[in-house]
């Protein structure tokens, strides 16, 4: 089967700084993915070119085979995003914003409600979806976002910090979620994260970022037994030298 | 039209239309602010009439008491103005008067001058409490009887003097009457009058336009930054629509709801200048006639409409354009607070002046601005002259696709995520 996503080489500079720095790796079909390291490691950057929002400065994107700069809209009906920070529209209602949201990929308005059942059931927010976006709590709003990311079934999700801001009973939720989803749609998973008891337990493999790059890659039981650690925590201060 | 496109009309029209900000600032504030103006305007001009048109008074200090004072005094009376007479000095009688009154003094041997032909001295004295229109009315209105009555004095002297002759005819020998010629037909109309009639239509062109512009501007420049500061962008730019579905969206959203919030405006500023117009007895008559003569042609209020259009779809090019530059919503009003100026230069311009008496770089400049052009196809409305009009048209359709393509440019690359430009200073982190 031919992977989801390859990343090769990519680069991304900003007038001064390089944010990702020769980047390489491949994502199979349905797997779970975390990015993790540091503030400032260059993830949400990485996810953000994937996403088709930013340009690479040099180096290729190619999400099931379309290339991320050439073919943007072709990648855009494969993937979904869920940015680091994303709001919904204040003034519309959470049902409201979801059928908006959903309308982009479907052509029949059958399968977009049907899309919409589907991210009102993830949400949990029940009748709350029916007020206005700008009445919901942070754990609400998240929950919200989460539920338009994965309610139209995208080949690639995109999430960066998908449980960020969040309690740990609405984290728990939400992992359960992205979880089940994940094997039960067949969806691939690219998320990002600090927390790497999260990622320890959600992902089936992990790339370690530290200052732009890729310092090691693997699925966590493999690391923390490459490294001889009993978490990911521990693995990723030994990569990166501070242990 | 494409369902991306329709998606985003439709959500911009819906979200814009429930923004408390915009629905109470843009629609429903002007909408009754206007009307609750010129009906308070109405009441106050009303109220003011009846005080002023109601029983006049007028004090007297009479020393001369002789045949010239008498006579005044049963003038007044015959013109249903009650007289009071005081004594004392007449400074401080004055004085102790209520606003707007008004004291007359006749000083001794005033009518000892009548009779041998010199001047007579007279004091008027008027007390101001308030600064109201009334105060001002009511002497207005004693000054005026005191001139008939001096009026109707030189006219017998003149007949004593001039037995025979017309006392009038002696006093007004010349006589000249107006024919305006307007659009190569003549109206029998003095300038003056013309003069209210055309500036009256041409300043409302002008002031109606400015109000939508400002207000269209204001939401295209703010929309793509509210999505910004909403961290909606960010996910719309993810989403299977293309870019340039996302800013007609905007522009279209923009649009509709500036046509809305038009139309409330227009039809409050027309109730407005009925109240006004209505109380203060202008309007009719004379100047109705005049209007009604020089009522333009159809096709000159359809070069307006479109010339209107035209600048409005301008503006909101312009405004888009400069509202992907901005950081956040403050950053975007700021940004148009200054691209406002030029929407009033040329409504200034053209309010004051023709447009080719100004030098020739002047010129140059207000024609390359689109916002010109609606002011001259307004009034071109009165001259009948299209030419230029027609030229904007087609200079602003360029101008707004010139608009749109740039738009469409920073929109598509990602200087949309990561241009920070603002006009105030870098704020601390
Ligand atoms: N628009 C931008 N302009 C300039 N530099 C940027 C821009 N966006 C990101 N950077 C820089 O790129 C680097 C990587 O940032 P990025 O947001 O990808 O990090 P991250 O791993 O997501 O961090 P965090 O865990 O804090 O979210 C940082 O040094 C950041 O300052
Ligand atoms: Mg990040």
């Amino acid at each position: 089967m031919p992977p989801v996503v390859v990343l090769k080489d990519l680069v991304k500079e900003y007038s001064k700084r390089r944010a990702v720095d020769g980047v390489s790796l491949e994502i199979g079909e349905g797997e779970i993915f975390g990015l993790i390291g540091p503030n400032g490691a260059g993830k949400t950057t990485t996810l953000r070119m994937i996403a088709t929002i930013i340009k690479p400065t040099s180096g290729e994107v190619v999400v099931c085979g379309r290339d991320a700069v050439r073919e943007a809209s072709a990648v855009r009906k494969l993937i979904s995003y869920l940015p680091e920070e994303a709001g919904a529209y204040p003034n519309l209602s959470g049902k409201e914003y979801l059928k908006f949201m959903a309308s982009f990929y479907y052509e029949r308005e059958e399968d977009a409600a049907t899309a919409v059942e589907e991210g009102e059931r993830i949400s949990g927010l029940g009748d709350r979806l029916k007020e206005r976006s700008s009445a919901y709590s942070k754990g609400m709003k998240r929950r919200l976002q989460l539920a338009r990311a994965l309610m139209v079934k995208p080949k690639l999700a995109i999430l960066d910090e998908p449980t960020s801001g969040l309690d740990v009973t609405h984290a728990f939720h939400l992992r359960r979620i992205i979880k089940e989803y994940a094997e039960r749609h067949g969806i691939t998973v690219l998320l990002s994260s600090h927390n790497m008891l999260e990622v320890q337990n959600l992902c089936d493999r992990v790339a370690f970022m530290n200052e732009g790059r890729v310092v090691e890659i693997g699925p966590p039981g493999g690391l923390m037994a490459k490294y001889g650690v009993a978490t990911l925590e521990e693995a990723f201060m030994k990569v990166v030298g501070f242990a | 039209m494409p369902s991306g496109l329709r998606l985003m009309v439709v959500k911009e029209v819906k979200d814009l239309l429930r923004d408390p900000k915009i629905l109470v600032g843009m629609i429903i504030f002007p909408a009754l602010l206007l009307p609750l103006m010129g009906a308070a305007i109405n009441v106050a001009t009303s109220s003011t009439i009846e005080k002023a048109s109601g029983n006049l008074t007028v004090y007297v200090v009479d020393d001369d008491k002789g045949p010239f004072s008498e006579a005044l005094l049963s003038y007044f009376i015959a013109n249903n103005v009650e007289v009071k007479t005081l004594l004392g000095p007449p400074q401080e009688s004055a004085k102790g008067l209520g606003g707007g009154d008004v004291l007359i003094y006749i000083p001794q041997g005033a009518s000892g001058n009548l009779t041998s032909g010199s001047r007579t001295g007279m004091l008027m004295f008027v007390n101001f409490k308030s600064f109201s229109l009334v105060e001002f009315i009511v002497s207005g209105r004693i000054d005026s009887i005191l001139s008939v009555f001096e009026g109707e004095l030189v006219k017998r002297t003149i007949s004593e003097g001039m037995p025979g002759r017309d006392a009038g005819e002696v006093l007004d020998p010349i006589t000249v009457e107006y024919e305006s010629i307007v659009k190569g037909e003549a109206f029998p109309l003095s300038p003056a009058v013309l003069q209210s009639t055309v500036k009256m239509q041409t300043m409302m062109g002008p002031i109606v336009i400015m109000l939508v512009l400002i207000l269209a501007m204001q939401i295209a420049a703010t929309s793509i930054a509210i999505e910004k500061e909403a961290k909606t962008l960010e996910t719309l730019l993810t989403v299977p629509v293309s870019r340039l579905s996302i800013l007609f969206g905007k522009l279209a959203g923009s649009v509709s709801v500036a046509l809305l919030a038009t139309v409330a405006n227009v039809l409050a500023f027309t109730y407005y200048i009925g109240a006004v117009l209505g109380t203060a007895g202008i309007g009719a008559g004379d100047l109705g006639e005049a209007a009604a003569k020089l009522a333009p042609a159809p096709e000159g209020y359809l070069i307006l409409g479109l010339s209107i259009f035209g600048a409005l779809i301008s503006a909101l090019a312009i405004a888009l354009t400069l509202g992907t530059l901005a950081q956040d919503v403050r950053g975007a009003q700021s940004i148009i607070g200054v691209a406002i100026l030029p929407v009033f230069l040329p409504a200034v311009f053209l309010m004051i002046g023709d447009i080719s008496t100004l030098p020739s770089a002047f010129q140059a400049a207000l024609y390359l601005i689109p916002f010109t052009y609606p002011a001259l196809a307004s009034q071109a409305l009165f001259t009948g002259d299209y030419g230029m009009s027609l030229f904007g048209l087609a200079y602003m359709a360029l101008f707004t696709l010139g608009m749109l393509y740039i738009a469409a440019r920073i929109f598509s690359t990602e200087r949309i995520m990561t241009a920070r430009i603002t006009l105030k200073a870098r704020r601390m982190e």
